[in-house]
């Protein structure tokens, strides 16, 4: 139960601050519907056809890519950052409130604006006659393991590399946006040579898109073998996501405490 | 309350806390001075377990030091660690949660604390918004909120202005008058002086010289000290030791300590014979004796 509090109390605090501060949060609206309303027009007239068939296919890399990444991906290692430089994490350590809670918290936090923004953007694919065919389970499952692998991510990265506020914006342009490319989450993968195929295999984004897409909206079964090799590749990221996000987090604990 | 006993710690090459020991009784206000680097914040990092000590042992509330006694500490450090965005309530009431607290007793806890620090009208102002003198007091808040045993307050008035100030001694004293047990680290002297009941002063990882003002004033052979401003320091350094008073130098002031009261005329024919520019009487203050102790290697 002093978990649960703990974790609740944490993500309703960063959930509060977004609200406060607004920007972001309609930022992180705004994107990934344009980005899924250029997507879709850009797929229907390139390939001549419907706009529910261009929109089926925009909506799971707009999902990963332009939604989910940016959130919780970068969400997450400007709340760390901030929390550093404004030093209240240091006012945390002294709390009773453990390292695991502080971690579900901020997971919590960017997992709630996660599923607010997968409602969104298939709501607005829903508008163009999107039907999503597929496993709603597995569907389901791909994006929480999606937001929870670009949270441990955000941990990683936030803590590594990104020592002010001002680094968040260079480590997510930089790092992210060829990811992203390279994921399929700006242009189809089908347009991609061999090479950059090849290479878009060791991609996390890559398989989260692929994987989203095949299951919940080309009704794809999840024995398939194709699909089989995008969930596991997603649930290897998961698993060394989280546990490297956690490890890097004990890290930085250790730090901010003899500071 | 507290009782710290031979507690040292080292890092790499430097001894920051050498068989420190440190006891302050249920209602007291302690207040511990010393200079920069003297191990201040080493010690209340170690009574808040953010840094394990090398040896030696703190007891709060009879209790050795573990997970189970943070919530009998509350700390105000000395920058406002805060949320800038969130309201005072907000604040109050994420700690609250943080400690355990909840809803009825949450809602009692910061609608006590916002009262405590007179803040209850800013209760949904946003905490950028308010005041350097507002935020400290908010900050303190944030300590008083799980009802602690022991308060630690790092240096509560640094930075702010002379009417902040005021305003944060004011709470202190009705801390104290409330019966809180208070460990107060400043490197404000009339702080100490008018608001501790017990004052240590920290040298070399240890608490050199301790006890109520009074008897620290006795650690000074004077009745009152005498400032004076000359340009012949040398002829009144020599009347002054054929008088057997101690001499002193506080920057650019002369300082004689005085063994017995003398008035301001007395002390004007004796030293009728140097030019003086300024002279004054003052009795001997924790200022005297904390300049003593930090720079003697009596101490």
């Amino acid at each position: 139960m002093k978990y649960w509090y703990e974790t609740t109390a944490v993500g309703r605090r960063i959930l509060l601050e977004l609200v406060r501060h607004r920007r972001s949060l309609i930022l992180w609206a705004i994107f990934p519907i344009s980005i899924l309303l250029l997507n879709g027009f850009i797929l229907a007239e390139g390939n001549k056809i419907s706009l529910a068939e261009a929109f089926k296919l925009a909506t799971p890399s707009t999902l990963v890519g332009s939604a989910l990444f940016f959130s919780c991906l970068g969400g997450t290692i400007s709340t760390i950052v901030s929390e550093r430089e404004s030093h209240t994490l240091k006012r945390l350590l002294i709390s009773p409130l453990s390292g695991i809670s502080y971690y579900l918290g901020i997971l919590l936090a960017y997992g709630c604006i996660g599923v607010g923004q997968t409602i969104l953007v298939c709501s607005v694919a829903a508008f163009f006659k999107v039907t999503f065919t597929g496993s709603f389970f597995f569907g389901g499952l791909i994006i929480l393991l999606t937001i929870a692998s670009y949270v441990g991510a955000g941990f990683l990265l936030g803590i590594n590399f990104a020592r002010r506020v001002e680094d968040v914006n260079g480590l997510v342009a930089g790092v992210g946006v060829p990811m992203l490319i390279l994921g399929g989450a700006f242009f189809p993968t089908r347009f991609f040579s061999k090479e950059l195929l090849l290479i878009a295999q060791f991609n996390p984004v890559y398989h989260m898109n692929e994987a989203l897409s095949g299951i919940s909206f080309q009704a794809k079964d999840w024995h398939d073998p194709e699909m089989l090799i995008h969930l596991r590749f997603l649930v290897g990221f998961f698993v060394v996501a989280i546990a490297g996000g956690w490890l890097t987090y004990r890290k930085m604990l250790n730090q901010e405490k003899s500071l | 309350m507290l009782k710290i006993a031979q507690l040292s710690k080292r890092f790499s090459d430097r001894q920051v806390l050498n068989q420190l020991c440190l006891h302050i009784s249920a209602g007291e206000i302690y207040g511990l001075l010393g200079p920069n680097g003297a191990g201040k914040t080493t010690l209340i990092n170690i009574i808040c377990r953010l840094i394990n000590s090398d040896q030696g042992t703190v007891e709060i509330d009879s209790q050795p030091i573990s997970a189970n006694t943070r919530s009998l500490i509350g700390i105000a450090p000395q920058e406002n660690l805060l949320y800038q965005s969130l309201t005072c309530a907000e604040n109050l009431d994420f700690f609250a949660s943080l400690y355990g607290l909840r809803k009825a007793e949450k809602i009692r806890q910061i609608d006590y604390c916002l009262h405590s620090v007179n803040l209850q009208s800013r209760a949904d102002s946003i905490v950028a918004n308010l005041s350097g003198g507002m935020a400290r007091r908010l900050n303190m808040a944030i300590a008083l909120i799980h009802q602690p045993k022991l308060l630690i307050l790092d240096e509560p008035t640094t930075g702010l202005d002379i009417e902040a100030r005021y305003e944060i001694w004011e709470l202190i004293q009705q801390l104290r008058d409330r019966g809180m047990t208070i460990l107060l680290t400043t490197h404000l002297l009339e702080e100490a002086e008018r608001l501790c009941q017990k004052i240590g002063i920290l040298k070399n990882g240890k608490i050199v010289v301790e006890g109520s003002l009074e008897q620290l004033r006795s650690l000074i052979p004077a009745k009152e000290i005498l400032i004076m401003r000359t340009r012949e320091e040398d002829l009144a350094i020599a009347i002054a030791k054929k008088q057997n008073f101690i001499v002193r130098n506080y920057g650019s002031d002369l300082v004689f300590w005085l063994p017995e009261q003398k008035s301001l005329q007395e002390v004007i024919n004796l030293f009728a014979s140097v030019p003086i520019d300024s002279v004054a009487i003052q009795p001997v203050r924790l200022e005297n004796i904390y300049v003593e102790v930090t720079t003697s290697s009596d101490y």
